[in-house]
């Protein structure tokens, strides 16, 4: 199973994944970061999620890209892979990432994900609607992961929307 | 009541506050008051017990790309935060979008 949950920052979005993951998986998992450990706002991002998962029973495992050539110890009930838009970044723009190839290596990354599970879930970020002019760079970005939003949607069982800490069903059933 | 209406900028938010929550005071664009307290050098998660007993309306400012500076980074996250913390309590929380609204939590008032 695939769900998928999206939303702004700072919308709730983390702890909602955290708990439809916990809901649906009972024994071993695992919770795969992508964020990249550099500078204070990361770390208070990461000391902040880890407080949140603290006492839930996930395993923890780096990896800020390269998800495509990863090779897991074992098989987990659940796999809590957080987030998208920083794992498109690293492929983008971290050296020896993936660079032009990061949309297909993120979705291969993904396939091996969910063969190594039974509920994977994702979350991603909204970063569509703030109107902003960017840079061509940064609009390159927020499109592909526009489209890698389209495309996990599409396999999705279930997608969501986290808005002030409410979740929103936007897709309930693999067929909409 | 507490009402928490959220969306986009200039999508008639505060109209529609005062048009279906008339007798409630309404706080206007809690993401400014947010601003104005940081950089007062404050904590906004103190404005939350003010809000109580009110409608207010929030833009919804996290839906971009991370801010490069880091005060606006600061903001967007204090602004979220806080709209979770108030959405949590409140009795409805609307989004609204060209004027309409859609009822995340709660249920309309009849009006």
């Amino acid at each position: 199973m695939l769900i998928l949950v999206t939303g702004g920052a700072a919308s709730g979005k983390s702890a909602h994944a955290e708990r439809l993951l916990c809901a649906r998986a009972v024994g071993a998992r695992l919770y795969l970061a992508t964020m990249a450990p550099q500078g204070a706002a990361a770390q208070r991002r990461i000391r902040r999620h880890r407080a949140l998962r603290a006492g839930k029973g996930f395993v923890t495992l780096e990896r800020s890209c390269g998800l495509d050539g990863l090779h897991l110890p074992r098989r987990y009930d659940g796999i809590l892979l957080e987030d998208m838009g920083n794992l498109l970044a690293n492929e983008l723009y971290a050296p020896q990432a993936a660079g032009q190839t990061a949309l297909d290596s993120i979705l291969a990354g993904i396939k091996r994900l969910q063969a190594c599970c039974e509920t994977l879930v994702i979350v991603t970020n909204e970063v569509f609607s703030d109107g902003l002019p960017y840079a061509d760079e940064t609009v390159c970005y927020i499109a592909l992961l526009g489209r890698l939003n389209t495309e996990l949607a599409a396999q999705a069982d279930a997608v969501y929307e986290s808005v002030c800490g409410l979740l929103l069903p936007v897709k309930e059933g693999k067929n909409r | 009541m507490t009402v928490l209406f959220i969306g986009g900028a200039y999508q008639g938010k505060a109209a529609l506050a005062r048009r279906l929550y008339p007798d409630l005071p309404l706080v206007q664009n809690l993401h400014l008051l947010v601003r104005e307290i940081l950089e007062a050098g404050g904590d906004p998660a103190a404005l939350l017990p003010g809000l109580r007993g009110k409608a207010v309306t929030c833009d919804e400012v996290g839906c971009g790309i991370v801010p490069l500076a880091r005060a606006d980074e600061n903001w967007r996250e204090a602004t979220g935060r806080l709209c979770c913390a108030l959405a949590a309590e409140a009795d409805a929380v609307v989004r609204v979008l060209a004027g309409v609204p859609q009822y995340l939590k709660g249920d309309a008032p009849c009006t």
